[in-house]
């Protein structure tokens, strides 16, 4: 495939990264991005980085060409623009729609579920994305002890999604600790095309 | 402006006879001027205006009037009066001028300031901020300099506004994602500033433009005094660091940290991209305060319950007067 160019000389931060972001959105893989300055040679490479790409730069005099070649993973652009890209190359999402584990005693249910978080959290392979319904957005709201493990799976590139929905419903919008709002078409856009749903 | 071009620019400044009245002016790096009244009382005069960080009108509004009184604050003293300072496209819709005003007044109400007037000018990108009045007691200036070794660091709010507001403007993030640092920049410095002088403080700055490192850099003197950085202690605002990482480090990090660059002593191997996090140009950012050992409880105690703080590293005896990064 052939490279796509993005030329961003004459442009300041953070425009080189916004559209070295819309090329990609726009379904290129394999990308040279001319800029004329360090910073955003920098941060061109570190964006692409993020991305999982592969970087090279080629310096001539004042211009750098920043050849980006991410991996094509055909329909793996699923990640909603605007959001933080995904380190974790697993296509595992885990669904939490309550504040416990299993059924039976709650208290129980609750040691469960933060062992649970934890374990994942500090595993070799953390899942894709973790969905948050119904009762389980309250495990990202402020106060809950299981916001800790949550933030760290989000740190090693799990994208945490908690229904917007249900945050109204129980009135913790303001409260979201961790994670991003998100909503039935992503929900359900996510589940339908994850690689491997695991429900708790 | 960057630091390195800031001081080219005063320097060409003819020699300012100064009266005696000023206690502080252009020849130190202080966060506002002071000029004394009489044996009790000195004036604090301080100005500061920029363009939007935020779309939303009313916030940008409190934000700017947070920062313009910041300065007043870092210096010890009690903001008294304040006038706005707008630049504003005629042909953009004035409702939204309103609401970057209302923003800025409801913020000196909270401060206790009186809004006395401003001045407009019509420009192609808004712009706001304020000129700022305060008194302070001649004998209680928190100038930038007066850490003695064995001093601890402190630092009132989390580091990361200049990431993030890149982030915003590459709409990598939403305004919603960024509460946490726009709740930072919204609140006053009035606690923090009451603190430190009751906690017995040596000296004080507010972290704005030129970075953590840039303004602790403003707190040493010329040899003497260096400054340990704890760098596992240095907080930040949430999303600050995943957001620099997908390449959003403002400019004006890179162009501190080369300023930086000579007086730092800095581990091997230490992270790039943490140096640039420690440079990250700030927005109604927290006070920077050197703070003997004991007085810490005090400081606490006068933080308490819900002001932000860290202790982030300790001043030392150094006679390169560098900031050492372990």
């Amino acid at each position: 495939m052939s490279r796509v160019t993005v030329d961003a000389t004459g442009l300041s931060c953070p425009l080189p990264v916004v559209r070295t972001r819309e090329a990609m959105e726009e379904g290129a893989t394999s990308l040279e991005v001319l800029v004329d300055n360090p910073t955003s040679r920098d941060n061109v490479a570190r964006f692409a980085a993020s991305r999982g790409a592969k970087v090279e730069i080629r310096e001539e005099g004042s211009l750098f060409r920043v050849l980006i070649d991410l991996p094509g993973e055909p329909g793996s652009s699923s990640s909603p623009a605007g959001q933080a890209p995904l380190a974790s190359s697993s296509g595992t999402v885990v669904v939490l729609s309550d504040d416990v584990m299993g059924k039976g005693d709650r208290e129980l249910g609750g040691l469960l579920v933060k062992a649970f978080l934890n374990t994942l959290s500090e595993g070799d392979n953390p899942p894709g994305k973790v969905i948050l319904y119904n009762r389980g957005v309250l495990l990202a709201v402020e106060g809950s002890d299981t916001v800790e493990p949550l933030r760290r799976l989000q740190d090693r590139g799990t994208l945490v999604m908690a229904c917007g929905t249900c945050l109204n419903f129980f009135q913790v919008l303001e409260k979201l600790a961790v994670g991003t709002v998100s909503n039935m078409f992503e929900i359900a856009e996510t589940l339908m095309t994850a690689e491997r749903v695991v429900a708790v | 402006m960057g630091p390195e071009d800031l001081k080219r620019v005063l320097k060409l400044l003819p020699d300012q006879r100064q009266a005696e009245e000023v206690l502080v002016g252009l020849e130190t790096p202080d966060d506002a001027g002071v000029y004394l009244l009489d044996e009790e009382n000195a004036l604090v005069h301080t100005l500061d205006f920029f363009t939007p960080i935020v779309d939303d009108p009313y916030l940008f509004g409190q934000i700017a009037a947070t920062n313009s009184l910041s300065d007043v604050y870092a210096m010890g003293g009690t903001p008294l009066s304040a006038m706005n300072i707008v630049c504003f496209p005629c042909s953009l819709d004035m409702d939204i001028l309103a609401e970057i005003l209302r923003g800025g007044a409801d913020k000196l109400r909270e401060a206790g300031v009186a809004l006395l007037g401003g001045h407009t000018v019509d420009d192609q990108e808004p712009k706001y901020g304020m000129a700022v009045t305060g008194k302070v007691h001649p004998k209680k200036i928190l100038r930038n300099r007066g850490a003695q070794p064995g001093d601890l660091l402190v630092l009132t709010k989390p580091l990361g506004t200049g990431v993030l507001a890149s982030a915003i403007k590459a709409d990598f993030l939403t305004e919603r994602d960024a509460t946490d640092a726009i709740q930072g920049m919204v609140t006053l410095n009035r606690k923090a500033s009451e603190a430190a002088l009751r906690a017995g403080a040596r000296a004080a700055t507010d972290v704005t433009g030129f970075g953590l490192l840039g303004h602790l850099a403003t707190m040493l003197p010329e040899r003497g005094v260096g400054c340990e950085l704890y760098l596992d202690q240095v907080p930040y605002y949430e999303g600050t660091r995943e957001m620099a990482e997908s390449g959003m480090v403002p400019g004006g990090a890179y162009r501190n940290r080369d300023f930086m660059k000579g007086r730092l002593d800095v581990a091997e191997g230490l992270d790039e991209l943490e140096l640039l996090l420690l440079c990250d140009p700030q927005t109604s950012g927290g006070l920077l305060l050197a703070l003997p050992e004991e007085g810490l409880e005090a400081f606490q105690e006068a933080m308490e319950p819900d002001g932000f703080f860290r202790v982030i590293g300790k001043f030392t005896a150094d006679e390169g007067a560098r900031i050492t990064i372990r």
